[in-house]
């Protein structure tokens, strides 16, 4: 009975999705957003990736009801958004920057107020989320007497103190050093076990490809890339291997199986025409000079957007 | 709560904590106050020494007259206020007698020497001689006595009778009386009228530009560090609009009720008259509808603007639409019932100003205030409803500001 009840409340949790469909916004002649349709699966982190200008933040603002698309529809849990909605989304913008003379408490008050939680239920969640970052001494401080970390924290705080649905972080790890980046990290996971959904868009491509499970590369408006980045890898096309040896790199051009390579300070990356064994390439190199070192290597989600995009550039 | 109140006390309560909103409070009614009573105050207030003046009468015929005239003014304490000292002497010629009246005064003897002489007609030519030129009070009192006493001999050698003189200053003046009701009075002094209108139409002024500056400076602040989109996706653009005019509007509340009891307490200590406060349910009354229009105006042109130079290129412009009403008042409080007086009535922009003057020249009709207050409440309406549709893109552009053309379009969205 009871495992019953949990399988549905797990159906329940699984159903809250973010559904986009068709989504289109111009600005005067530009089309920024060309019929962009995707799913974002709760419990899964979903990366929206590509170059600067491709309509990330348009697509991000239209999600949030900052602009109006000119077409298209964005539903939540299967219904079109309106102003409900906005209390169970939670946003951190790229630019940062709150209320500078105002009170570190007080900014976070008004701004949970405004996602709809109630003043007595404010206070205590805001007192134990600057515990958990280590601001709590921070909490009567005027935010512009605040470091840029600890500001980015406040920051944080806000756009997760009323438990959204729906978290959307843009570039959410820049200007954190490295322990405070992981500490973010954990609280984000924290997040995806909660059954909550989560977009993150970011030019980390590292830590996309550490978090995400879902991808979504967007070039001029349009998806160019859209899946499971396990399945985006395998279809990429896998035939890249790791070499050093001792010799003239040149040599690697004589080989038809090559397509491209690319030289780094101590190894040599090369991809493989689709099907050919790396491990028949191995034995092809070992004739003419002498390896030092041979891996199979998956491609980089670095390496596939920069891929794509340039394929897209060259069409 | 409602998000519209949320964000208006939050407007109202960041506004009144900072430190600008609290010094405007207080120096902009304590400017006024200086500009319109100091002047007045200073130049009443009595001189609280002894001032000794010399005389130089070469015609020995004023002296003792005018010293016993000098000397019965009497300052607060009762000491005499002027004491007079001969300085004719029969052993110096005319010249010599100057020069020494002259050291006199630069050695701080005397404050300043009267001299008398005949001239060739039956007339007198007088000279006051003093380090300062600025002392109207002393030259005014010694002008009258030497008049009084010129004229009463002038009369007694033409055997005239002395007491023809008070005649002549019984001047008539003509009081203008405001009538409230048939029967009733209203006290009406036009100094005190313009000043009174005066302080209320810069007061009002004032605070509109300082809240429409801030309130510029704040979309601002939150335009460019994006918290805006934050605010965005947390309220609807009209929720943000709404609360933002009544966050302020509340601020002028508050700013107005302060002011009135200073203004109370002016009264109580007898700096300025009960009358400039006659009116003053009133003049609040245009002071808010004022306040409310422009604040709505401020909002929606305020969001356009991206960089702080553009802001204050805005800001400064409806200032001076603002501002204009001033132009007209002078001629609109000497003659209330003018075409363009009426004209002007009827423009929202100026309204509430013409109102409040006309409010303390006359008694204005029920159904004037009606029209008024119509007019006001649609074209406020009207005002929210475009700022809304500007302020819904305008916070959200960023770089060049709209041209006309593209605004145009915002509106039609």
């Amino acid at each position: 009975m009871i495992l019953l009840i949990e399988v549905t409340l797990c159906t329940i949790i699984l159903k809250k999705m973010l559904e986009i469909k068709n989504l289109s916004k111009n600005y005067g002649n530009i089309k920024a957003i060309d019929n962009l349709s995707f799913k974002v699966n709760s419990g899964k982190i979903f990366g929206l990736l590509g170059p600067n200008g491709a309509g990330k933040s348009t697509t991000i603002k239209s999600i949030i009801n900052v602009i109006k698309p000119n077409d298209g529809q964005i539903l939540f849990d299967g219904n079109p958004i309106n102003n409900n909605f906005l209390n169970r989304i939670g946003y951190l913008p790229e630019e940062r920057g709150l209320y500078k003379k105002s009170k570190v408490i007080d900014v976070i008050s008004y701004l949970a107020s405004l996602k709809g939680l109630h003043p007595n239920e404010i206070i205590s969640r805001a007192n134990s989320w600057l515990a958990k970052l280590g601001v709590i001494d921070l909490r009567n401080r005027k935010i512009e007497e605040l470091s840029k970390g600890n500001q980015q924290k406040i920051q944080f705080i806000c756009a997760v103190i009323h438990n959204p649905d729906l978290l959307i972080l843009d570039e959410p790890f820049s200007g954190f050093d490295p322990i405070n980046q992981q500490e973010i990290k954990n609280f984000i996971l924290d997040f995806l076990d909660n059954g909550k959904s989560i977009i993150l868009s970011t030019h980390q491509m590292d830590t996309a490809e550490k978090l995400c499970s879902d991808i979504l590369l967007l070039n001029n408006g349009k998806s160019v890339l859209q899946g499971s980045l396990q399945e985006i890898k395998q279809n990429f096309g896998g035939n890249h291997i790791r070499i050093s040896f001792n010799g003239d790199q040149n040599i690697l051009q004589s080989f038809s199986e090559v397509i491209s390579y690319e030289t780094f300070s101590n190894f040599i990356e090369v991809h493989l025409v689709d099907n050919f064994p790396p491990s028949e390439f191995l034995k092809k190199l070992v004739q003419t000079v002498s390896v030092n070192h041979f891996t199979i290597i998956e491609p980089t989600l670095e390496k596939i957007f920069i891929d794509t995009i340039k394929n897209e550039k060259s069409k | 709560m409602n998000k519209t109140l949320l964000v208006a006390k939050w407007e109202f309560i960041e506004k009144v904590k900072s430190k600008a909103f609290v010094v405007s409070l207080f120096l902009t009614p304590l400017l006024i106050i200086l500009f319109s009573v100091a002047p007045t105050l200073l130049t009443q207030s009595e001189e609280s020494e002894t001032t000794v003046i010399g005389i130089l009468d070469f015609t020995q015929e004023y002296y003792k007259q005018l010293s016993s005239d000098l000397e019965s003014h009497k300052l607060k304490n009762n000491t005499p206020a002027y004491l007079v000292r001969n300085l004719y002497s029969n052993e110096l010629t005319k010249d010599s007698m100057i020069i020494r009246s002259d050291i006199m005064v630069l050695n701080k003897k005397i404050d300043g020497y009267l001299i008398i002489e005949k001239s060739n007609s039956d007339s007198l030519i007088t000279n006051y001689r003093s380090k300062s030129v600025g002392n109207f009070k002393l030259i005014s009192i010694l002008e009258s006595s030497i008049n009084n006493i010129y004229l009463k001999e002038a009369l007694a050698s033409r055997n005239i009778d002395v007491s023809v003189l008070g005649l002549f200053n019984n001047k008539v003046n003509i009081n203008s009386v405001k009538i409230k009701q048939a029967g009733e009075e209203g006290e009406s002094e036009f100094l005190t009228t313009f000043f009174s209108s005066m302080i209320f139409i810069l007061l009002l002024m004032m605070m509109i530009i300082y809240s429409g500056q801030m309130l510029v400076r704040s979309l601002l602040e939150e335009k460019s560090n994006r918290l805006i989109e934050i605010l965005v996706s947390s309220c609807s653009s009209n929720e943000l609009l709404l609360g933002k005019i009544l966050g302020l509007s509340f601020l002028g509340l508050a700013q107005i009720l302060l002011w009135v009891l200073i203004g109370i307490a002016a009264v109580g200590s007898a700096l300025v008259s009960y009358n400039a406060f006659e009116n003053l349910p009133i003049i609040l009354f245009y002071f808010l509808l004022g306040y409310l229009f422009y604040t709505s105006l401020f909002v929606g042109i305020g969001s356009i603007v991206s960089t702080e130079q553009e802001a204050q290129q805005i800001t400064s412009y409806l200032s001076i639409i603002l501002v204009l009403p001033i132009i007209f008042l002078l001629s609109a409080m000497q003659n209330p019932e003018s075409t363009i007086v009426n004209i002007l009535t009827y423009v929202p922009f100026t309204l509430p100003s013409i109102m409040i003057m006309k409010s303390n020249l006359m008694e204005i009709p029920l159904f004037e205030h009606l029209i008024a207050i119509v007019i006001m409440f649609i074209s406020t309406t009207i005002i929210v409803f475009l700022s809304g549709k500007i302020f819904r893109i305008g916070i959200l552009s960023y770089g060049k500001m709209p041209s006309l053309k593209e605004l145009k379009s915002w509106l039609k969205d």
